[in-house]
């Protein structure tokens, strides 16, 4: 079985490395950059893409890729992130739609947050026409550095100060508060204005979290909280540049 | 095309910085409550980021606690708020709010009944860039 396993995992990856230019109808690579704004933040995010097309019309995008997405601002909200503590249930994909236990949560305001994420990237699009087409992403796994930041954590009205807050290393989609780690999707439409270039109207929800090194919550049940998430809403635009 | 996105490109960037908040430099001329009995006073030393010199008095009235800052002085910084302490360099804090002049007489109202046995320290304090600009402790 453990054989088999790899054996297919290797045809899978033989397939993708080198069917790009026996199959160009099928599949296509873009480069994009997406710059994006929201209240005191932002964020620049980079990425490659590649997708199969699929459907009659070939209308259907299905891809994976890479992006690294750079996030910051200032005085940012992050809130208590283990879900076990801020989410009525810790269930995959139940978490989504629990119920948000808000008087468990804290606040992390942290003052300089930076953070650079390297994540494997889902994608899927639909094509209306040659011009116009409209798409989703999101993160699934990878790795943060950032910068270290000083912070105020704010807990039932007593206020400490985390002289040196620093971002969670790892990134796993899990779904909703199990998330963990710093990660990024997007919803768009894109207009392509010829073969080569096409721009996009993103919208942005991007997690990110940092975690306190000196200070910690107290969460009713006795456990000590050391990680925080900001869950940012953001506006912009993208560049693509198909190959 | 090209030169239009490079400027949207641009704009969205810009709108995504946010100038940093220096304190006003109008000297203010808040009036306190001569009615009110003075509890605590202090005078304020530099901090290792800023220069600060004036009194810092706590008064009370009714159970309402206020802040004082008299012949106040300190050099611009970023962000800077005023702070009752429990250490000279805060981690156990109340925060007061932005100071709104570096110079000047001003009055700061306190929620609550803090014990000023603990919180034996007024700070002038740089959140963002965690700073102490100066510090006076209560007698």
């Amino acid at each position: 079985m453990k054989y088999f396993v790899l054996i297919i995992f290797f045809q899978a990856s033989f397939e993708v490395v080198f069917s790009q230019k026996a199959a160009t109808k099928s599949t296509s690579q873009l480069l994009d950059l997406a710059v994006t704004a929201g209240s005191s933040r932002g964020a620049v995010a980079a990425a490659y893409v590649y997708n199969w097309q699929k459907g009659k019309r070939q209308q259907w995008d299905l891809g994976l890729g890479v992006r690294l997405t750079t996030a910051f601002g200032t005085k940012q909200e992050y809130t208590t992130a283990p879900a076990n503590i801020s989410r009525g249930s810790s269930i995959p994909f139940i978490v989504v739609v629990s119920e948000q236990k808000t008087a468990n949560w804290d606040t992390l305001v942290v003052q300089r947050p930076l953070t650079a994420s390297l994540n494997a990237t889902a994608n899927i699009g639909y094509h209306f026409n040659s011009k116009w087409s409209t798409g989703f992403n999101i993160d699934l796994i990878g790795f943060t550095v950032g910068r270290k930041s000083p912070a105020v954590l704010i807990s039932n009205g007593v206020t400490r100060t985390e002289p040196a807050a620093k971002r969670a290393p790892f990134n796993i989609l899990l779904t909703g508060d199990l998330d963990y780690g710093s990660l990024n999707s997007e919803f768009f439409i894109k207009y392509n204005w010829n073969e080569h270039w096409g721009i996009r109207a993103v919208y942005q929800f991007v997690f990110t979290e940092y975690k306190t090194n000196t200070i910690k919550q107290t969460a009713p049940d006795g456990t000590m909280v050391d990680r925080f998430r900001n869950k940012a809403n953001n506006l912009g635009i993208g560049l693509s540049y198909h190959f | 095309m090209r030169y239009s996105c490079q400027l949207v490109l641009l704009l969205l960037l810009l709108a995504s910085c946010s100038k940093e908040k220096v304190t006003s430099t109008v000297t203010a001329m808040d009036v306190p409550d001569t009615t009110a009995q003075l509890k605590y006073s202090g005078k304020f030393a530099n901090g290792q980021y800023g220069t600060t010199s004036g009194t810092v008095k706590i008064y009370v009235k009714a159970n309402v606690y206020t802040l004082v800052l008299d012949s106040f002085m300190v050099n611009s910084g970023p962000d800077l708020h005023v702070y009752l302490s429990k250490e000279v360099q805060p981690l156990n804090f109340i925060d007061l709010g932005v100071l709104r002049s570096n110079s000047g007489v001003q009055v700061y109202t306190i929620n609550g009944m803090p014990d000023f046995k603990d919180f034996k320290y007024a700070l002038i304090h740089c959140q963002q860039f965690n700073h102490l600009f100066g510090s006076a402790i209560f007698q």
